[in-house]
């Protein structure tokens, strides 16, 4: 793409989330929102494939229901309350109805079906623009409301863990596995959001560092289905003998950093006298962590002779900075022992 | 105890920057020192009480033999690895063993931890070295499977642990070992207490294991090289006894009634694995359902919850580690010569092997439970906590014993006594390094017939 275009479609996608992250006011907050959207817009056809055009449309029909829910719930506000101030939804029709809109911009279940397809229609780079950086306005946004039932967060954040883990067994396409493994984490976090926002934060930003550090994999591997990954052994051996502890960061097995924010929120959650919820969102997280050690069976633990199923690729001299990698890697590995300063730095 | 813990984490620096040539001697002889220096947790002044070291890290009669235990079995295992890593590249002997120091350091950190989370933190710990060595070095497609099994039951069992403990936490305030004799959960009859209990215990019962939940143990045996086969055998099913009798502090009245069933299917599956242990063609699948048999007998003795059953639960299971790691490095000289582990392949090898067969011998007898050895004393002092709890326990153990003697000699007799089959006709002599695994195996349990006080914790 040209890079003229590209600053300017980076710096509108910053723009979009900077103005939500700033607003006070409901309606500047939805103009963030949907600057955020149409910046992305482009990137995400770019290829002009079929697959990634039908991908664009999905993601745009998506995000501007959920915007126009979230200017509609606004407004209802202002309509009851006369306040268009985020902090002052204390109605539970609007509220309700912010939270679903949200729900359906970020992705949790039942409002994920989007999710998988879009993932798959992207390029790695833009799929991680997509789990990410895409993620914070909305978040920033939910972390701010007063929710009104609570259980709708609970059913959100249990379903989207639940979905997050079955969807996924049945895929070998990496980019639905990633989305899968993206709705599942959603709901890790919408469950402790009204007892603990800082651990919502915290999840946020461990889940940002874990899946930059595997899409990033995925990248320099230059593989898109399980399959393909079986010979990244032998391009790139120092990574792929990391990728198993990325892969179990994200299923949350101590003594990795991915297991901080489970921890965390289970003890949230048992606080709170759920722990029957507590107990259900922790078994779900097994299912996650099937495919997971699937995909690190495929990359690391299986030595390739005995799989044919990939010939032989090109093994030219690789120009990619590795660095961010790197260090995203070493963080997601070694992060456990600094909890409780990293709890201090994110408290609300 | 910085002591271990350090040299055992620089050795994971000098795995790495040890010239290749040296690598095994270096490794090996950093190895035995660390093991040589942990024998003076064994030399406790008073009986009772732990020794402090720092605010996270404690040792008590209850996990210092454990600790010995691990910190011997490691120059073990090196020895025993040796040979079938021969032929790898050199990163990939160097990762190997950085995945088995770096089970060391967890199972070290997980027996002195003072504080009930950092425990489960390390006992969640130990799995991810384990499923590597077992996925990316076992020998057979199965192993896939294996690992898969191994994970998924143990964290299946142990994340309601990680609930039932943060439920403590929170309405007790604290799970430090120290302070956990003086709160316990005063419950009433909810079923939501009884519930809580079965999630304390399910991890530990899944990990010993237990009759019922034990499926992912043959597997995971049979599947991993050797150096995993021991270091499961040996100390990891041991976290399973030693997170049980910790955790039995505070399940205190809650126990009288709730373990009855558990007790029952432990001592169930001692016969029922007992009697699988009868009709296996594959050698290290015996020796895997005997383990399961063994610990079957622990558990119930953990369960009864008298101090005799503490003290043999606690010797049953240092000198099952030592007995069962025995037995599999006997299992896996038998399989670097013939690249099988069906038991009728190698028969009669006293007569191609003899010096083998007195390792055969002593091992299989130790299996059995031979006096004066230690695991005679294990056994019986569970049987005779049982049969103080009820007399109609002694029918079950009573023929478990029986069985374990049959399937043992049984073992013993397939493999060497007999007639040689005509297709064995290139077998390698025994190599000196395999006669100094099994010496240093079995030497500890003679000795320790000696001494047994070093190893029965605080409650005899």
């Amino acid at each position: 793409m040209n890079p003229y275009i590209l600053t300017i479609l980076l710096f509108a996608m910053g723009l979009g989330t900077t103005i939500t992250f700033a607003s006070s006011h409901w309606l500047l907050a939805w103009m963030g929102l949907e600057i955020n959207t149409l910046a992305i817009l482009p990137l995400m056809c770019q290829s002009h494939h079929p697959r990634a055009v039908e991908a664009t449309i999905k993601y745009f029909l998506t995000q501007a229901t959920a915007a126009a829910m979230l200017l509609f719930a606004s407004i209802t506000n202002a309509w009851i309350t006369g306040q268009w101030n985020l902090e002052f939804m204390s109605y539970s029709l609007p509220t309700t109805l912010v939270t679903v809109a949200l729900a359906l911009k970020i992705g949790l279940a039942p409002l994920h079906a989007w999710m998988p397809e879009v993932l798959q229609g992207l390029d790695l780079t833009t799929g991680l623009i997509l789990s990410t950086w895409q993620k914070l306005a909305p978040f920033c946004l939910l972390l701010q409301i007063n929710p009104s039932n609570t259980s709708l967060l609970l059913i959100l954040g249990l379903a989207s863990t639940l979905v997050g883990g079955w969807g996924g067994l049945n895929q070998n396409q990496l980019r639905k596995i990633l989305a899968y493994s993206s709705i599942a984490h959603l709901g890790w976090m919408i469950l402790v959001l009204q007892f603990f926002p800082s651990l919502t934060l915290l999840t946020l930003l461990m889940y940002f560092v874990m899946t930059f550090s595997l899409f990033i994999t995925f990248k320099v591997n230059n593989s898109t289905t399980i399959n393909s990954l079986s010979m990244s052994w032998s391009k790139a051996p120092i990574i792929s003998s990391m990728v198993p502890f990325i892969l179990l960061s994200l299923g949350g097995l101590p003594p990795l950093s991915g297991f901080m924010p489970k921890w965390l929120i289970l003890q949230e959650l048992t606080k709170q006298s759920l722990a029957p919820l507590a107990t259900l969102a922790a078994l779900s997280a097994l299912l996650s962590l099937y495919f997971y050690l699937r995909i690190s069976y495929a990359m690391t633990l299986t030595m390739s002779p005995n799989i044919l199923s990939n010939a032989l690729p090109w093994r030219l001299p690789s120009n990619q900075h590795t660095l961010p990698l790197a260090i995203t890697t070493s963080l997601t590995i070694c992060l456990l022992p600094l909890t409780p300063a990293i709890i201090t730095l994110l408290t609300l | 105890m910085l002591k271990i813990l350090i040299p055992s984490m620089f050795m994971l620096l000098t795995t790495w920057t040890s010239p290749f040539k040296q690598l095994w001697s270096t490794i090996l002889m950093y190895s035995f020192l660390v093991a040589t220096l942990s024998l003076t947790w064994l030399a406790m002044p008073t009986d009772t009480g732990w020794f402090y070291i720092n605010n996270y890290m404690a040792y008590d009669p209850l996990s210092s033999p454990l600790l010995v235990l691990t910190c011997w079995l490691l120059p073990l295992m090196i020895i025993a690895s040796q040979n079938h890593l021969a032929v790898e590249p050199e990163n990939r002997q160097r990762t190997y063993i950085s995945l088995l120091i770096s089970l060391q350091i967890f199972l070290i950190l997980a027996f002195s931890a003072t504080e009930m989370i950092m425990f489960y933190v390390m006992f969640e710990a130990t799995l991810i070295p384990t499923l590597i060595i077992i996925t990316r070095w076992g020998n057979q497609m199965e192993r896939l499977n294996a690992g898969t099994y191994f994970l998924f039951y143990t964290l299946a069992g142990s994340l309601p642990l990680l609930v039932a403990l943060l439920i403590y936490h929170s309405s007790m305030g604290s799970l430090s070992y120290l302070s956990l004799t003086s709160l316990p959960l005063t419950c009433s009859n909810l079923y939501a207490n009884k519930l809580w209990w079965m999630a304390c215990l399910l991890a530990f019962l899944v990990k010993m294991p237990l009759y019922g939940v034990h499926l992912w143990l043959p597997k995971a045996h049979v599947e991993a090289p050797i150096a995993g086969s021991m270091v499961l055998a040996a100390v990891l099913l041991k976290l399973g006894g030693y997170g049980m009798m910790r955790i039995m502090i505070i399940l205190d009245p809650l126990t009288k009634e709730l373990s009855y069933p558990f007790i029952i299917l432990a001592l169930w599956g001692v016969i029922m694995t007992g009697s699988i242990c009868l009709r296996q063609t594959d050698l290290k699948s015996l020796i895997a359902y005997s383990s399961v048999s063994h610990m079957g007998l622990v558990a119930a003795g953990i369960l009864i919850q008298t101090p005799w059953g503490f003290t043999g639960a606690l010797i049953l299971m240092i000198a099952h580690g030592l007995t069962s790691s025995a037995l599999f490095c006997l299992a896996n000289t038998n399989y670097e010569r013939t690249h099988s582990r069906t038991i009728i392949l190698a028969r009669g090898l006293q007569m191609v092997l003899p010096l083998m067969a007195t390792w055969w011998f002593l091992a299989s007898l130790a299996n059995l439970a031979l006096p004066p050895l230690p695991n005679l004393m294990g056994e019986i002092m569970i049987i005779t906590s049982l049969f103080n709890w009820s007399f109609y326990t002694l029918i079950l153990t009573g023929l478990g014993t029986l069985i374990t003697a049959s399937y043992s000699l049984y073992m013993f007799l397939l493999t060497q006594r007999g007639p040689i089959p005509h297709h064995l006709i290139l077998l390698e002599p025994s190599h000196t390094r395999e006669h100094l695994l099994l010496a240093l195996h079995l030497l500890p349990l003679l000795l320790l017939i000696a001494k047994p006080e070093l190893v029965w914790g605080w409650t005899a």
